[in-house]
């Protein structure tokens, strides 16, 4: 096989594999919805989808982890979301990858601290959105939001971290 | 397999720490307020004291202000947060319903 079949024939595999994780994201997504987090308090979920897109950084794959985040945020708006709830999953979607991506670049923290870092940059953003777009009250929210972001964060940085001992052979 | 490492569990403490200081330092600054507010779609629809017994029926949702504490009564919305909520006294606690867009808000 000449270089540029194999060259096209991995650029396939990448788009399927990062469809693949776009669907998985997705169905997270439902599974949350089906588990009443929100009753410890607005905002409150455990952010499975989260787990791709710190699967994909360990993979030291930003591009990828990037693209399937803002495919999955713009997919669930457009199936069970409105414009509203697009405003507030987009930029904390898009500001939490950043913040992670560039945390991956400390050598100290594990992917769990990146994950943790990225679960409370995602509900800090939301606050902030909220504050704004809601009211000034949302605030009192924001320490049981920085909780939730470590133990969630917390696990599902770890559940990352499994997959990628079970997935690596195939990204 | 990169494990747990100290500076994560450092991290998770600071972020904790620092969310249980942000929780302590709200409550001492809350103090019992006096007026309500009721707004929908941003705007106003109703503003009175605290210690006005009344009751709102909006479009979606019935707003109860009974002894000295402000409530939502019902509402038609699917995840029922707003009247999980329970009964609010303290100013700049409040109410969300995001589905139908109200608010009640302690000043």
């Amino acid at each position: 096989m000449s270089s540029k079949q194999s060259d096209n024939r991995n650029r396939v595999t990448a788009v399927c594999i990062y469809a693949l994780f776009c669907c998985a994201c997705l169905i997270f997504g439902y599974v949350e919805s089906v588990i009443p987090t929100t009753l410890i308090a607005p905002g409150v979920k455990l952010g499975l989808s989260n787990s791709v897109a710190i699967l994909l950084l360990i993979n030291k794959d930003i591009k990828g982890a990037f693209a399937v985040n803002t495919a999955r945020i713009l997919l669930s708006a457009l199936l069970f979301g409105s414009p509203f709830s697009l405003l507030f999953s987009l930029t904390a979607g898009v500001i939490s990858i950043i913040v992670s991506a560039l945390s991956f670049k400390i050598k100290a923290l594990s992917p769990i601290g990146v994950s943790i870092i990225g679960a409370v940059t995602h509900n800090i953003v939301q606050i902030i959105i909220a504050c704004f777009v809601v009211s000034l009250g949302c605030v009192y929210y924001l320490p049981i939001l920085v909780v939730s972001g470590v133990v969630t964060g917390g696990a599902i940085g770890f559940l990352a971290m499994l997959l990628f001992e079970k997935l690596k052979k195939i990204l | 397999m990169k494990k747990l490492k100290k500076a994560d569990i450092i991290l998770a403490m600071c972020l904790i720490i620092a969310a249980f200081a942000l929780f302590i330092t709200f409550y001492l600054f809350k103090t019992s307020g006096k007026k309500v507010i009721v707004r929908q779609n941003n705007k106003t629809v109703y503003s009175g004291l605290l210690s006005n017994d009344n009751q709102i029926n909006l479009k979606h949702n019935t707003v109860v202000i009974k002894d000295n504490k402000a409530y939502m009564k019902c509402a038609d919305c699917k995840n029922q947060i707003c009247v999980k909520t329970g009964k609010i006294s303290k100013s700049g606690e409040t109410v969300v319903c995001l589905p139908n867009k109200v608010i009640i808000e302690i000043e």
